[in-house]
């Protein structure tokens, strides 16, 4: 086991100002097809700040195989800060 | 089930504060004004993920209806704290202000929570498939039986899967007998039967036998999770009639802010200062392009879902536009309209020997030979529950045939190994037989033909249905085939086809589907092996039995999971209802904000009403969206063009 830590920024880039975004569902969808890969123990998203915060085993799941996985959702990603914690 | 409830504590509890602030304003308590008005703060207050929503989009340099609402609530807020004089009417003003704002929050919140809801339900097609595999496996180390959690399986261990349990891996039955209901991956509910060295999908329902299945793909690799992320990630594929909705919304609430400024300003000088309040915020609040920008996306992952629940995966709402012009569809003839195997259609007899014998004859010279034809007559063997006994000796001829001997009985198989004479009446028959695009077998025992076994690549169930359904849309169909003329003239003859072209390289099948797209929208159904050039070159390709391919799911821009082909008009008819809905939303959801900005702007609704309006065409958007999830196959005889 090999945990990090890792923030994203995760935002869509067309949205277009409707109060639909603001639901929860967008959130809660890019939680669930986060949480579906292998080697992820935790995942946050924000859905007020778009900021998604993921634990992984790096030994079991790369980063770039995770932020693959969301932009093919349709989210633009950048990394905010990663670190190892375990 | 237990996030959606608690996304009603707030809602809940906003109309709660709202309405006992509301009510004590009007009693004698003490302090009763003091009372209503925290009260109806406190409610404003709860709506504060609306308030987040607009300032964070606001920090983007986003204009949004959040921000737009904010706004709106803050004004009422204001002008209810500060505007009204300390005279008695003054303070049932500013309650009415108050009240109005905390009114509009609720009817927001509640409108999102809604929304949220049936979004989620739309997605709820996906869910279900999610809650198909199985979390845990019944595995078998060192001899013993021991159920873990499905990511600590190893690959290559055994599963055992007892009958009436899901299936929780990607394998291969190594031992056991039994029939599986794949429906979660084809969308067909009838069982398939698995063998020993069958291949089986995690997430599928084992029924009536035990299997051992030894483990190839577990959790996020296996068939089932890859359907999932890439109905996921589909249903994020625009529609190019989005751009419509989105080049429209893109200047909608710049200009609103405009608007409401010329409102304030026209009202400030006709009437006076709240009179000019009032209606900017009005405005603000039924400038909503919710309607708008969901109308088509919501209907995008409605449609996807639905279509992965009957097994068809559609790649994007591009292709649901492709689909909904269809005007040509041309099928791959091998293994799409016909089972791409040869089997025993017919068995003519001569002399006494009665079928069965033809046939036992035949398999014991064929028993271990691996041409397809063997095989075929093998097949009909087993399926006639005979025992094939070993040969005492046999050659097979490339080209010719066979011959073997089986105890002191000589058997001989194929026209150029039979030497002696074959009677008139054989010879018609074979002839007859070969005209209508099969193979003749004729079988000989000591120098005599016994009979004669008709193998043929037979045509699906349900290719014929699927001809006649796509006849009734007004499709036109057509067969491309590399195979020779006479044997697709009588496979089109069989399912009514419209026309067909055989003798065809695969190059020549990339050419005729370019003819036939000048003035047509074609699609081309193909097994996505052989033919994905000409399956790329059409404007919507289907690949068919895609289940467990993953390249032949990557080729297709359908994928029909399954092999009923029937399939092909569902997905065509839906596309067509579902682009209706979407052209019917963007209409509707234009109308409705003309008409509710146009009463806003001269005062006739209050921001109350403003607010209920944009909520309620937003709502009924997102429900006319979320119900194509509904709509199922029509049997052949409603299907109208």
């Amino acid at each position: 086991m090999n945990i990090e830590k890792v923030i994203l920024n995760a935002s869509k880039t067309d949205c277009t100002g409707c109060r639909t975004c603001a639901t929860d569902y967008e959130a809660d969808n890019l939680r669930h097809a986060i949480a579906r890969l292998n080697g992820i123990s935790k995942v946050k998203v924000d859905e007020i700040t778009g900021k998604v915060t993921i634990e992984y085993d790096t030994q079991r799941i790369s980063l770039s195989k995770i932020t693959e996985r969301i932009e093919k959702l349709g989210y633009q990603v950048e990394i905010l800060s990663r670190e190892e914690i375990q | 089930m237990r996030e959606h409830v608690k996304g009603l504590i707030p809602v809940i509890s906003l109309g709660l504060f709202a309405l006992a602030g509301a009510l004590i304003s009007g009693t004698q308590v003490t302090y009763a004004h003091e009372i209503s008005i925290t009260l109806t703060l406190i409610a404003v207050a709860i709506g504060y993920h609306i308030y987040l929503h607009g300032i964070r989009s606001l920090r983007h340099g986003n204009v949004t209806a959040q921000l737009f609402a904010t706004i709106a609530i803050f004004i009422s807020v204001v002008a209810g704290l500060v505007l009204p004089s300390a005279s008695a009417t003054g303070t049932a003003e500013a309650v009415g202000y108050l009240t109005a704002a905390a009114i509009v929050a609720f009817i927001i919140l509640a409108g999102m929570t809604l929304e949220d809801y049936i979004i989620h339900r739309t997605r709820g097609a996906l869910e279900k498939l999610i809650n198909m595999s199985p979390t845990t496996a019944r595995i078998r180390r060192d001899g013993v039986e021991v159920e873990m959690p499905i990511d600590e399986v190893k690959i290559g261990e055994i599963v055992l899967v007892k009958p009436g349990d899901k299936i929780p891996v990607d394998g291969t039955v190594i031992s056991g007998h039994s029939t599986v209901n794949q429906a979660t991956i084809t969308g067909e509910s009838i069982p398939t039967e698995k063998i020993v060295g069958d291949h089986t999908f995690a997430g599928t329902l084992n029924e009536h036998g035990a299997l051992e299945i030894e483990v190839e793909k577990i959790a996020e690799d296996t068939t089932l999770a890859h359907l999932i992320q890439l109905v996921e990630e589909a249903q994020e594929k625009k529609a190019p009639i989005q751009n419509v909705a989105d080049r429209f919304t893109t200047y909608f609430l710049p200009i609103m802010a405009v608007l409401a400024s010329v409102v304030f300003a026209a009202s400030y000088f006709t009437f006076d200062f709240e009179v000019a309040l009032a209606r900017t915020v009005t405005v603000l609040l039924v400038a909503c392009p919710c309607a708008l920008s969901i109308a088509v996306p919501v209907a995008v992952a409605a449609t996807i879902g639905n279509a992965s629940m009957n097994g068809i995966i559609i790649k994007g709402g591009t292709h649901i536009e492709k689909l909904k012009d269809v005007k040509l569809v041309a099928f791959d003839k091998t293994g799409t309209l016909t089972v791409g195997e040869p089997r025993v259609v017919e068995i003519k007899t001569f002399g006494n020997y009665s079928e069965a014998d033809t046939i036992k004859y035949a398999a014991i010279a064929e028993k271990f030979s691996e041409h397809p034809l063997s095989k075929a007559i093998i097949a009909k063997a087993t399926g006639m529950s005979m025992k094939i006994p070993d040969p005492t000796d046999f050659k097979t001829i490339p080209g010719h045939g066979v011959d073997a001997h089986y105890g002191n009985k000589h058997i001989l198989i194929g026209t150029k190994m039979i030497e002696t004479e074959i009677s008139e009446e054989a010879n018609q028959l074979m002839s007859m037989v070969e005209s209508e695009g099969k193979t003749a077998i004729p079988i000989a025992l000591d120098e005599h033909v016994i009979g004669i076994v008709v193998v043929a690549d037979t045509v699906r169930e349900n290719s014929l249905e699927a001809i006649q359904r796509l006849k009734r849309l007004g499709i036109k169909t057509a067969m491309i085939t590399g195979d020779n003329m006479r044997t697709a003239k009588s496979i089109a003859e069989q399912i009514g086809i419209d026309e067909y072209h055989a003798e065809l390289l695969p190059e020549q099948k990339v050419a005729i589907i370019g003819e036939m797209k000048k003035g047509n929208v074609v699609a081309m159904v193909g097994d996505g092996v052989n033919d994905a050039p000409a399956l790329a070159n059409a404007d919507v390709g289907f690949v068919m039995g895609a289940a467990g391919s993953d390249v032949a799911v990557e080729t297709a821009d359908v994928a029909l999971l399954g092999d009923d082909l029937t399939k092909v008009e569902y997905a065509i008819s839906l596309s067509r209802k579902a682009f209706n809905r979407m052209k019917g939303n963007i209409v509707y959801a234009f109308i409705w904000n003309v008409v509710a900005l146009s009463l806003a702007a001269f005062g006739i609704l209050n921001p109350v009403l403003a607010v209920v309006l944009a909520e309620a065409g937003c709502i009924s958007v997102v429900i006319n969206s979320a119900l194509l999830l509904l709509s199922k196959p029509k049997p052949l005889a409603k299907i109208k063009g």
